[in-house]
């Protein structure tokens, strides 16, 4: 395989090779692996292999793209279901997605996947600047597949690793403060609800979050997708770089560059594609369904899963050099409405409204009816009424949306959380 | 107040409530195998399949498995060739847990008895059966609070944060078992002899003043009701 060198990288952000490969060497090799993960599938999974023979699928000769793509795409009720026969349960350490669209998955994982995504997590630490001799403080390493590699990444980049009492509820934020001022970390990794909350409350006791985060040159945040204006917002209230991490319990990883432009696939262990309601390419930067399939031949192998997640895939080349391609997830539809047949997510309406200053940071929610679908996009926002005609103009604009209802909330102050819609009883 | 192991230079710290606790190299297979020693007690069997339903930050969680941990060559999970699920101890986890309880069908699951009146009513609601007959060991993880257990066959695992004090409760002496050479007494209370520096544990914890045939090296102790005329 030859390796086309795009522009020159940064100095020092590059980690590893595969930064350097153009985006067709990497899909020649994905191909390559893709073979190999279908071809041990058919032979060890009952589940796969049952359900392509079912569809009439031979993927034995996977021959190019197009006979992978051929292959159902499948979701999470259909793994559920399969239970033993898509997962033997081989793996050490379960996790459990957080089940926000009925019941959750639960995925099994081994020692040879645990290492294989560990390399990831240290390349995206390497990115967002995490140094030898750097303390990371995280968050508790059981909650999240991907959390579980963070440890292991900072010591292997020859940082250490630090932990605050808890778990990721705005309630422990004061341990969090504590654990800071304590340890003084360079690096920091926690939920963007989290950090927000905390920029939050600092403000609230007009405590500058800049001084307690003097040391800390950089901050991942996962969970919930950024904004670019709440990113440039967070980095200013905190003073540190604001790098997204993203990914999914099923395998999907993806880390921001310096250039902040979504996050990158890390593309040797994971195969996005964006596919509409037809199972086609949603095409560049387009909504559409996130489907992921695992580069490994070890473990419970995930072959063109639909996650349930809504994203956009770019393959445009990076500002930084970089061909891995980015995804950005946008929500999901437990925390997306559907207006006039359109369903418009929680991030669609931060975007309109974090992109005013004197609103950027504020809670924002949207309003559903458990009866039923409407024509009226109701959004709840945080604080006083404030530029509602200017949101609205941006949310017709960017959507098509013509009716727009707000519930300003006044004093009423919310935590931050993953939650992203309330029902209209609730307001 | 900061403890620590001697085996050089710390690499992994946990903030906890009264402390910090700081590992190096080594120190953390220790303990894993402490926590196995004090699950065995419990009557946990090779190759269970454990759930638990604590903080990532416990060492109940995170001595889990070497997947979770750096530095730990074998966790729990590792060392009884069985299987875990962490299931956190907030609010939002909880209440997933018995859907995932249905899933992976522990064998064990071990609750911070501060979540366990939420999570029992969870489980309840979605018809989960504990009992124990068809379902797992149960094991709560006390603090030297008191708390009153529900119904049903709970063991309890002691665990006081700031000094890493795991102790299970044996059900031939009813007593906790502090494990010979890991904690001594110290000044009426108890000090974890492995953390280089004296790591106090509360004065709720009673002596008892016999040795248990289980383990009759082990120091015994009882959590000390608390006193009715005592101010807050």
């Amino acid at each position: 395989m030859t390796d086309a060198v795009f522009e020159p990288l940064q100095s020092g952000r590059t980690f590893d090779e595969i930064e350097t490969w153009s985006l067709q060497a990497l899909r020649d090799w994905q191909l390559d692996r893709i073979r190999a993960v279908v071809g041990n599938a058919v032979t060890a999974n009952d589940f796969y292999r049952e359900h392509w023979r079912r569809a009439g699928r031979n993927p034995r000769e996977l021959s190019d793209w197009s006979d992978f793509t051929a292959l159902p795409v499948i979701a999470k009720p259909d793994l559920i279901a399969a239970g033993v026969d898509w997962s033997p349960r081989r793996g050490r350490v379960a996790f459990s997605t957080r089940g926000t669209s009925g019941e959750p998955l639960v995925v099994w994982l081994d020692s040879e996947e645990s290492e294989s995504f560990i390399t990831p997590t240290m390349r995206g630490f390497w990115w967002a600047g995490l140094r030898p001799g750097e303390t990371a403080l995280m968050m508790s390493p059981a909650w999240h597949r991907l959390a579980a590699m963070e440890g292991h990444a900072a010591l292997r980049l020859g940082g250490n690793a630090a932990y605050f009492w808890g778990s990721g509820g705005p309630q422990f934020g004061e341990s969090f403060l504590q654990a800071l001022a304590h340890i003084k970390p360079e690096f920091v990794t926690t939920t963007a609800p989290f950090l927000v909350s905390l920029v939050r409350d600092c403000a609230d006791q007009e405590i500058d979050a800049r001084e307690l985060l003097a040391s800390v040159h950089s901050i991942i945040s996962v969970g919930l997708p950024l904004t670019p204006s709440l990113r440039e917002y967070l980095s200013d209230q905190t003073g540190a770089d604001v790098f997204e991490r993203s990914g999914t319990q099923e395998g999907a990883a993806a880390d921001e560059c310096e250039q902040h432009s979504s996050p990158h696939v890390h593309g040797d262990v994971c195969h996005i594609e964006v596919l509409d309601a037809d199972d086609q390419p949603a095409g560049e930067g387009r909504r559409g369904r996130l489907v992921v399939t695992k580069l490994q031949t070890f473990g419970d192998p995930v072959i063109r899963y639909d996650t349930g997640d809504i994203a956009e895939l770019f393959e445009a080349p990076c500002r930084c050099g970089r061909a891995l391609p980015r995804l950005k997830i946008c929500g999901r539809p437990e925390s997306s409405v559907v207006v006039s047949g359109q369903p418009i997510t929680a991030y669609d309406v931060r975007l309109a409204v974090d992109e005013d200053s004197e609103l950027v940071g504020r809670l924002v929610l949207l309003v559903g009816d458990r009866e039923g679908p409407g024509n009226v996009l109701t959004v709840a926002i945080e604080g006083e009424p404030k530029h509602a005609d200017e949101i609205a103009a941006r949310l017709h604009e960017r959507l098509g949306v013509t009716n727009v209802q707000f519930k300003w909330l006044g004093g009423a102050r919310m935590a931050w959380g993953f939650r992203q819609v309330i029902d209209k009883s609730e307001v | 107040m900061s403890a620590s192991t001697r085996n050089g230079p710390a690499r992994i710290s946990f903030q906890v409530p009264g402390g910090e606790l700081k590992f190096a190299e080594g120190d953390l297979d220790v303990w894993a195998e402490h926590l196995v020693w004090c699950y065995r007690m419990l009557d946990v069997a090779n190759g269970s399949t454990i759930a638990v339903q604590d903080f990532g930050t416990s060492p109940v969680s995170y001595l889990g498995s070497s997947l979770l941990m750096p530095t730990l060559a074998a966790g729990v999970a590792e060392r009884i060739d069985g299987r875990l699920i962490c299931l956190d101890a907030s609010v939002e986890r909880v209440v997933i847990t018995p859907n995932a309880i249905r899933q992976v069908d522990p064998d064990v699951l071990v609750v911070r008895a501060d979540v366990l009146g939420l999570l029992l009513d969870c489980m309840k609601r979605a018809g989960v059966d504990l009992s124990p007959v068809k379902g797992p060991t149960l094991i709560a993880v006390v603090g030297a609070e008191q708390i009153t257990l529900p119904p049903g066959k709970w063991r309890r695992l002691l665990h006081i944060e700031s000094s890493l004090l795991l102790a299970p409760e044996c059900a031939r002496c009813g007593c906790f078992h502090l494990r010979e050479n890991f904690y001594a007494p110290a000044n009426g209370r108890f000090e974890n002899l492995l953390m280089g520096t004296a790591t106090l544990t509360p004065a709720r914890l009673e002596p008892v003043d016999h040795r248990c045939t289980c383990s009759p090296g082990d120091l015994l102790v009882k959590l000390r009701n608390p006193d009715p005329q005592a101010t807050a």
